[in-house]
């Protein structure tokens, strides 16, 4: 995965891979970048800053769940009613 | 993800599937097909809404595998079928495109002038454009093997002048644009001599090509027939390994692969050949003719009106396709060059294309697979009938749920490249979200043409 070309702005913030260089947006993503692409490569507090970022992305995927099911839901119905109706 | 939900998954999008065959249409054949498309019986804005919601319900289902190692999974199953160098299938194959070629030459030069009775027409359309291309994308690519230009190619001698690497796919994306236009608006399909003529053309410039540059630059980087056949090969369950084997896997999953579109000018490509395929329907609807009428009558030439449409209609979806691209990095907030995201997310692309082919072609290839038969056993015969297969009345389905298939498809395989560029799994849905919009109004337009009457194309 060191074969990418980035395009940092320069006034963001940027959290770089210190084993690939690969720079991101966020200091979770950077933990679970660590985690995904470089496993064996990793100390103690590298494995841990991985394991609580996916906890925490764990937590938000159910939020996305919920809100995508909703959508799903409303698409049905709303499609249900246009064919009673039409 | 567990079992269950696999099923309910599957089942939820069968069930969008079928909603779709509910609809009845006709798939699109050039001029060789008479009888147009059917209405529809419900209004036209319920059926594309229907369409575009179908493709957003199947992002958020898609969504809903988060599972990192199914997804791995799904995309590396696949089992080796035959090793390489099998050569008595590459020689069979090589007859076969070479006779190909010469039946299309010495019939669409001498044969019966009508053109469901002549050979090289029905050849040409039917079997190669039609059936070949068909067979390219639902089982593997074997124009690579057929192709009998670059069988001749092997022949002859080489110059190996160097190909200026900074043309690249270029030259390619202007030959297929230029190809599909001489497609749409010359009398390709009737006049036998003209195609004939036009082979023959088409021949001696890939050959000169081949001797001047070298055959694999040639087939690999220029020749926009030999690319169309490759990248539709890819959305194909038989793929071939990089030894030369070929190894079964699942059906559009290979798209998700890193650097299968490598550069601006791969994309270009995808791009064109997803437009051409929806500008050879566009141009038989009536929107159409009725839309260019004012400009014909202002005084704009017909034959003007034809390629500039063409270029802008190419110009306006690399236009959109590099706007989501641009709007991706941010909904993704990723550091990734755009470009980086536009080679990646290119590919899926090809599933829909594929998808609307079918959908535009099965029919015209059913219906004329008889008539391609009967000239094939009497290739200089010129009979009062010709034999066809009357397509049962439900057929219309089978094209708009294949428009369908060909999105759902495309959508998994961005979310599994999504998933494989990214390390969190929101930022990898979020990064779809504007790929999906373009898709929800790509799919509306597209099952707008499909159902559209079918008429002759205007002001030629």
């Amino acid at each position: 995965m060191t074969d990418h070309d980035y395009d940092v702005p320069a006034d963001a913030p940027a959290y770089e891979c210190a084993y690939c260089d690969r720079p991101f947006a966020r200091e979770e993503w950077l933990a679970l970048h660590r985690g995904l692409d470089h496993p064996d490569e990793l100390d103690d507090d590298e494995v841990a800053a991985f394991r609580a970022a996916y906890a925490e992305e764990e937590e938000e995927l159910g939020t996305f769940r919920l809100q995508a099911l909703g959508a799903l839901v409303a698409i049905y119905f709303v499609l249900l009613m246009i064919y009673a109706l039409v | 993800m567990t079992a269950r939900r696999r099923r309910v998954t599957a089942a939820a999008v069968g069930s969008l599937c079928w909603l779709f065959a509910v609809g009845t249409a006709s798939a699109h054949g050039g001029s060789l097909a008479a009888g147009g498309r059917e209405s529809l019986t419900i209004p036209t804005w319920l059926f594309l809404s229907t369409g575009g919601a179908a493709v957003g319900a199947s992002f958020l289902l898609a969504s809903f595998v988060t599972d990192r190692s199914f997804v791995e999974r799904v995309h590396s199953w696949g089992t080796p079928l035959v090793d390489g160098g099998v050569r008595i299938p590459r020689l069979l194959g090589r007859t076969v495109g070479l006779l190909g070629l010469a039946a299309v030459l010495v019939v669409g030069f001498l044969g019966p002038t009508t053109p469901r009775t002549n050979l090289a027409i029905l050849l040409v359309w039917v079997g190669w454009w039609a059936g070949l291309a068909m067979t390219t994308y639902l089982v593997g690519n074997s124009w690579r093997v057929l192709n009998p230009l670059s069988t001749l190619a092997l022949v002859l001698p080489s110059l190996d002048r160097d190909y200026p690497e900074r043309l690249g796919a270029w030259p390619s994306v202007v030959g297929l644009l230029a190809l599909v236009w001489l497609e749409v608006v010359s009398p390709l399909a009737d006049d036998a001599r003209l195609l004939a003529t036009v082979v023959l053309g088409y021949s001696v410039l890939t050959l000169a090509g081949a001797v001047v540059f070298g055959r694999e630059t040639w087939f690999d980087d220029v020749d926009p027939v030999e690319r169309v056949f490759r990248y539709y090969g890819r959305v194909a369950p038989v793929g071939r390994r990089g030894d030369g084997s070929l190894h079964l896997r699942l059906p559009g999953i290979a798209l998700s692969e890193r650097r299968l579109v490598d550069g601006a000018d791969e994309v270009a490509f995808v791009v064109a050949l997803l437009w051409v395929t929806t500008y050879d329907g566009l141009v038989t609807t009536p929107g159409w003719r009725d839309l260019t009428t004012p400009l014909v009558d202002a005084g704009l030439p017909a034959h003007l009106l034809y390629p500039l449409a063409l270029l802008a209609g190419f110009a306006l979806f690399l236009g959109v396709y590099r706007l989501a691209v641009r709007a991706s990095t941010r909904t993704a907030e990723t550091y990734l060059a755009p470009d980086e995201l536009a080679e990646r997310f290119a590919p899926p692309l090809l599933a829909i294309a594929a998808g609307y082919h079918f959908a535009h072609y099965l029919g015209y290839f059913l219906f004329l697979a008889p008539a391609l038969g009967a000239a094939t056993l009497a290739p200089f015969a010129d009979p009062v009938s010709v034999p066809v297969y009357q397509l049962p009345g439900w057929f219309g389905g089978v094209a708009l749920a294949s428009v369908v298939v060909g999105h759902l498809l495309a959508i998994w395989v961005a979310h599994a490249a999504a998933f494989d560029l990214f390390p969190s799994r929101l930022q990898a849905i979020r990064s779809q979200y504007p790929f999906v919009a373009v898709m929800v109004f790509y799919t509306m337009t597209s099952l707008w043409v499909v159902s559209r009457p079918e008429v002759p194309l205007p002001h030629l």
